[in-house]
């Protein structure tokens, strides 16, 4: 049982850096209807320039907020100058996938001009484990794991009980609507590529962590576990991102006792594909109604 | 010198052959696969594990399933017919949620896993160290490289002008016709009574039958493969590629591969080394991605957009005039009870 | 010929279709009118295939068709326009009208790569029809071009030829003047009647009375999800209920 603990224990951590991530990319999805496929790069974005501000002279965590800045920057120009001019001509989701992947060639490449191909490290290490009760965690586990409940739960606070929150929860329903009830969506969409630009490079921070690597295609190679939580929890909703996340996390861990720990990215998202076959909404309960 | 033109004429080939079977899913029906270079692994694979036979000891153990030995005509259509249940399977398994979006990510998924697997479960396919040795098609082993470069040409032009062929004459078909109006609208699709995923299924198979067609292509012709040769990247720089070139045209996508697939890898080699050594690599996906952006901005059809392959002539001079008066019949009769395969034809007046 | 009985339709909270029962007769033309919200659109949509009611049935021709789906209610003889004009746009406009044709012997892949002889004949009879069709709505010089390049109006007229190639039993118009010259709705008004006069039935929703007037034998008011009244036009339009509903005093309709 020990064995189990622990291994509930390591898909916590790894659940908290995926939901942090999950959740940046479905807020994103949510508003804007398309999925960001430089998303896992944009991660890897975050962790370098915290990696550069941490090397410049910074400590650990105000490194962490530039890179969170970074990211965001990020976002938002990419959506300046790529996408807001295709949604102005209505063009359709495919295209501006298609743009997306681009844009992963463009940001995953300049990191390798930039920093090139080693892998870096980071100067913090997460510290030696301590047995918690029946879990085995590293002070930087505990950290993660508390900094993504902090900003989960912030979130919540923001989407339900603000008025910005309230008008972004109303863009991703449905942004005409929203728009004719005076909702500057144009800005809701700019905020919402910030905001899911500071989840994600957290997330990218707390991925190199774990992984003690910093390499350009970080990112890109947790796309596919992002993409597992999403599907679990329904394309474009915040909550079933969270929910789907902490699944995935433990699920990944937990099969790595069974099964030969190389295949714990196989093994859950071979649930995944289970529950597409039997729900394809996600787990949650749908909320729409066409045939 | 010659060896080069040759060389860049067969790559060329089987490269078109991939761009073909991906212009079939993506360019004529809409679907987004973004792990077509998966199809394309597996038919390399699967012609290397049936012509290589027995491992030899030498040169360290390699581990690998079947080790049959068949001729390499049989391997060549295995390769297609594996990549093609592959494909049966993946697309049985979205079938029920078949919007952009969607497909798009569990289609990489599903990629990254394959991916995964092959690289770690070793007894498949000899694992990141991969397989090689495959051996030489036709008379290979006996001739010189150039002529052997010519063998898997003609090899490969052959099979290009096969895939072609069925491009082709599903453009030109009413089934075409309904792949176009499902990618277009499949609401309206829907609306008209046309069957949105039955049409869908076979397309995506076809597709994916060639892409394994082109990887025993490829595994024939440079005798070793291994999982650093399709890394998931390589799929979404094959749409890329495709994307840029044309992707409703089957022409466009050969064009589109060509140059971004082919020219720009072989242009690579003789720039000289910047930087670190992967700054050129960069350099070109860079390029790529903006070049991406770019022609999705200000020339969404591609380079060779679609409409350029007309292939129907309309009658006689056009009249200028107002709209006629007469109604024509509008119940002919032909709609009776709707047919499955719609053997038969209702015959109707007109 | 067409039987809703008790259909009901709710979205999230809202009931947009409530109990909604009529019959929509052989042969003629029936309208479909009512203020804003009043549930046509939804109807609309779930004769068409397209929503599932939470209760009621549709009986067509004697088939139970509520929840079939759209193609199986289109393989049965259902066919619609959109409020929104729904062209495909990168499609040459005879494409457009072609590929609505039912029962094509070429749309699965065997036939397309094997049996080019097979639907041959067919295609060329279904090209000369289309090219009838587009002449008859009077595009044929637009033929080439892009659905999309066309203007309001053409999408319109596109989208009727288009439906009638599909050679319907019922045709559901929705909204087919919305946003067009006067000319032009005339021209879609004639065409309807002409349609009519050929053994059509025709369901359609519509805002101009002038339109109305010229197009519909019989018409349906409905308001908050239900009928309100039904009758010839001119009945309807002066009822008290009906009025009340759209406005709440002044007189029904306009010319928009």
């Amino acid at each position: 049982m020990n064995l189990l603990a622990e291994a509930v224990g390591f898909g916590l951590v790894t659940a908290a850096v995926i939901a942090l991530a999950a959740v940046g990319l479905s807020l994103q999805v949510s508003v804007t209807n398309f999925v960001n496929f430089a998303y896992g790069d944009f991660m890897t974005f975050g962790a370098y320039i915290t990696y550069s501000a941490n090397v410049a002279g910074l400590n650990f965590f105000p490194a962490v907020l530039v890179g969170a800045a970074g990211t965001g920057l990020l976002g938002v120009v990419s959506n300046w100058v790529i996408f807001r001019p295709l949604v102005k001509r209505k063009s359709r989701t495919l295209v501006l996938l298609i743009c997306t992947v681009g844009l992963s060639f463009i940001v995953q490449n300049a990191m390798v001009l930039i920093w090139g191909t080693n892998s870096d490290r980071y100067t913090v290490s997460i510290g030696n484990a301590l047995h918690i009760g029946p879990f085995l965690f590293t002070p930087g586990d505990l950290i993660l794991i508390a900094v993504a409940f902090g900003l989960l739960a912030l979130l919540h606070i923001f989407l339900q009980y603000t008025r910005f929150g309230t008008a972004l929860r109303a863009t991703s329903n449905n942004s005409d609507l929203a728009q004719a009830c005076g909702i500057d969506t144009g800005r809701v969409i700019t905020w919402t590529w910030a905001i899911s630009g500071l989840f994600c490079a957290v997330a990218g921070v707390g991925l190199a962590l774990e992984t003690n690597t910093l390499r350009p295609a970080l990112g890109f190679n947790e796309l596919f576990v992002i993409f597992g939580a999403i599907i679990l929890g329904g394309i474009g909703r915040v909550y079933g991102a969270m929910l789907g996340a902490l699944i995935i996390g433990i699920l990944t861990e937990v099969s790595g006792m069974f099964a030969d720990p190389a295949y714990k990215g196989a093994i859950a998202f071979a649930v995944v594909v289970l529950v597409l076959l039997i729900r394809p909404q996600g787990l949650l309960p749908s909320r729409g109604r066409s045939a | 010198m010659l060896f080069f033109v040759l060389d860049l004429l067969t790559l060329g080939a089987i490269n078109a052959i991939m761009a073909v079977g991906l212009n079939l899913q993506y360019g004529q029906a809409g679907i987004l696969n973004f792990t077509y270079y998966t199809f394309i692994a597996i038919g390399a694979y699967i012609a290397a594990v049936t012509t290589l036979g027995k491992p030899t000891l030498t040169g360290g153990v390699e581990q690998y399933v079947l080790q049959w030995r068949l001729p390499w005509p049989l391997a060549l259509l295995l390769a297609g017919a594996v990549a093609g249940v592959l494909g049966l399977v993946v697309v049985l398994i979205v079938i029920r949620r078949l919007r952009s979006d969607y497909l798009a990510i569990v289609t990489v998924s599903i990629g990254f896993i394959i991916w995964n697997v092959i690289t770690n479960y070793i007894p498949l396919f000899n694992g990141s160290n991969g397989l090689f040795a495959v051996p030489y098609i036709l008379n290979g082993a006996t001739v010189t490289p150039i002529e052997y470069t010519l063998e898997v040409l003609v090899v490969s032009v052959v099979v290009l002008a096969a895939c072609l062929w069925v491009a082709r004459s599903i453009f030109r078909s009413p089934y075409g016709r309904v792949l176009r109006a499902i990618r277009e609208d499949d609401v309206v699709a829907a609306s008209f009574g046309k069957s949105t995923t039955g049409s869908r299924v076979w397309v995506f198979v076809i597709g994916c039958i060639m892409a394994g067609l082109a990887g025993a292509m490829l595994v024939f012709y440079i005798s070793a493969w291994n999982p650093a040769g399709f890394l998931p990247q390589e799929s979404f720089i094959l749409m890329a590629a495709i994307v840029i070139g044309g992707p409703g045209n089957y022409w466009g996508a050969v064009l589109g591969t060509f140059i971004f697939i082919e020219l720009l890898s072989e242009i690579e080699r003789f720039l000289p080394n910047v930087g670190n050594g992967a700054a050129v690599g960069a350099g070109r996906a860079i390029l790529i991605g903006i070049l991406l952006i770019a022609v999705v901005r200000f020339r969404p059809d591609g380079l060779i957009p679609e409409r350029w392959l007309r292939w129907y002539k309309t009658k006689g001079p056009l009249p200028s005039g107002p709209a006629s008066g007469d109604p024509p019949h509008l119940v002919t009769g032909r709609r009776g009870p709707h047919r499955l395969w719609g053997w038969a034809l209702s015959r109707g007046k007109s | 010929m067409l039987e809703i009985e008790d259909v009901e339709f709710a979205y999230g909270g809202s009931v947009a279709v409530a109990g909604c029962t009529f019959s929509v007769e052989q042969g003629q033309v029936t309208g479909l009118i009512g203020p804003n919200g009043a549930g046509k659109s939804t109807l609309l949509e779930i004769i068409a295939g397209g929503l599932i009611p939470s209760r009621g049935k549709l009986v067509f021709d004697g088939v139970e068709i509520q929840g079939v789906g759209r193609a199986k209610v289109a393989q049965l003889g259902i066919i619609r326009t959109f409020q929104t004009t729904r062209e495909l746009s990168r499609l040459p406009v005879l494409e457009n009208v072609v590929f609505a044709a039912p029962n094509q012997t070429g749309e699965n892949v065997l036939a397309s790569l094997f049996r080019r002889r097979s639907w041959a004949a067919q295609e060329a009879q279904l090209r000369v029809r289309a090219e009838e069709l587009l002449e008859w709505v009077g595009l044929t010089r637009l033929r080439e071009e892009p659905a999309g390049s066309l203007s309001g109006g053409q999408r319109r007229l596109l989208e009727i030829a288009r439906a009638l190639m599909a050679e319907p039993k019922l045709l559901l118009l929705d909204e087919p003047s919305a946003g067009v010259f006067p000319a032009v709705r005339q021209l879609i008004a004639r065409r309807i009647r002409e349609i009519v006069a050929q053994g059509i039935t025709v369901l359609v929703v519509a805002h101009n009375m002038a339109f109305l007037a010229e197009v519909a034998d019989d018409v349906v008011v409905m308001a908050e999800g239900r009928v309100l009244r039904r009758g010839p036009l001119e009945e309807v339009r002066a009822d008290q209920a009906v009025v009340a509903a759209y406005l709440g005093g002044g007189h029904v309709g306009g010319t928009s």
